[in-house]
């Protein structure tokens, strides 16, 4: 039985690089045979190729870190280096929203009325829904700094119920701003401000919806015996995840809610 | 009346601080025998006939949805390009 002689990973071929191109091809060919043709069967296929190709990926990266081993402290570092330059990747993302945002907000054209909100549009009030989901997510990061402590003491009943708790309290935002969203006096095509805002605050919403996803996982991991108080990387991921969603929110809050108001 | 309620409240706190209500047991050296059962199988398959209905799946989804994707966009390619060959006439 040949053994390897150095700490670091060399994985198995795998064929989910493969389905997961495949099924970007069929996400977005399948929008526009949606959007053009009103046909949806290309974007079903894709929507569950992509989903399949995920789980898949993910339950082998378990396998073979709890069940294999080889996540060693040198593969683990790599890992980390590669959860915090996906992060900023997703920093620069939101950064296209906000400069849209500022370019059109700070210099109001004749078209918007000369000032900002433009003229006929009635902002939300920012210290009513607004700052409760500020809350929320405070919270939230609160009780996932909890939950890791929790953790790394081998308290299995408390992480359990901070995790539990942050969990909630994703889901809590989530409903506030789906109910927000349906009250608001004004739409997605109401000019450069309906625009802006419902692009911002739509994505950094579906990345409450992947964060939530992500902790929800770590809740099943977690139950399942996988995290150890020194050795817990998917969860320590899933929380850098979810303070970047809440940081994300405060300029949300900050830019368009309050000083865009 | 006190004493009830006193022996109420013991019964409410022994309930809930017991186990968290999902409680597994710790299966976790089960699996790890199981994958690194030394029989050349690859990780994706590894966990058994489910994994390779999955990844059967997977494929069938993708490849085939491909294929497909790739000759409805060339019919209606070509359709098109039968459309605007004949321009229809304006009265």
């Amino acid at each position: 039985m040949t053994h390897q002689t150095h700490p670091y990973h060399m994985v198995n071929p795998s064929p989910w690089p493969l389905t997961g191109a495949l099924s970007a091809f069929l996400l977005t060919s399948g929008l526009i045979m949606w959007f053009h043709f009103y046909l949806t069967l290309l974007l079903t296929a894709g929507l569950l190729a992509s989903m399949a190709t995920m789980f898949q990926w993910w339950r082998d990266v378990v396998r073979e870190s709890t069940y294999q081993g080889h996540h060693t402290p040198p593969v683990q570092k790599g890992l980390r280096y590669g959860m915090i330059l996906f992060i900023i990747s997703e920093v620069f993302f939101f950064a296209g929203f906000f400069w849209a945002f500022y370019h059109s907000s700070l210099a109001p054209t004749p078209q918007t009325g000369g000032h900002w909100p433009p003229t006929g549009i009635l902002p939300l009030d920012p210290m009513e829904v607004p700052l409760l989901n500020t809350a929320v997510l405070l919270a939230s990061g609160v009780t996932i700094t909890w939950t890791h402590h929790s953790l790394m003491e081998a308290n299995q009943k408390e992480s359990t119920q901070a995790l539990a708790m942050t969990i909630a309290l994703g889901i809590y935002f989530t409903l506030l701003q789906m109910s927000e969203y349906s009250e608001t006096p004004f739409t997605i095509s109401d000019g450069i401000y309906g625009s802006t805002f419902f692009m911002a605050t739509g994505f950094h919403g579906l990345h409450v919806i992947i964060g939530t996803t992500f902790l929800t996982m770590c809740y099943i991991r977690q139950q399942l015996h996988h995290f150890t108080p020194n050795h817990h990387f998917g969860f320590e991921a899933a929380a850098w995840y979810w303070h970047f969603v809440d940081v994300v929110w405060l300029f949300l809050y900050i830019s368009i809610y309050w000083w865009g108001s | 009346m006190l004493r009830n309620l006193l022996a109420l409240r013991q019964i409410g706190q022994r309930t809930i601080s017991t186990t968290s209500r999902m409680h597994f047991k710790n299966r976790v050296a089960e699996k790890q025998k199981l994958f690194q059962e030394d029989d050349g199988i690859p990780v994706y398959l590894k966990g058994g006939i489910v994994d390779v209905i999955l990844y059967r799946a997977t494929m069938i989804l993708t490849v085939g949805g491909k294929a497909f994707g790739m000759f409805e966009g060339t019919a209606y390619a070509i359709y098109q390009l039968a459309v605007a060959s004949f321009p229809k006439k304006q009265d």
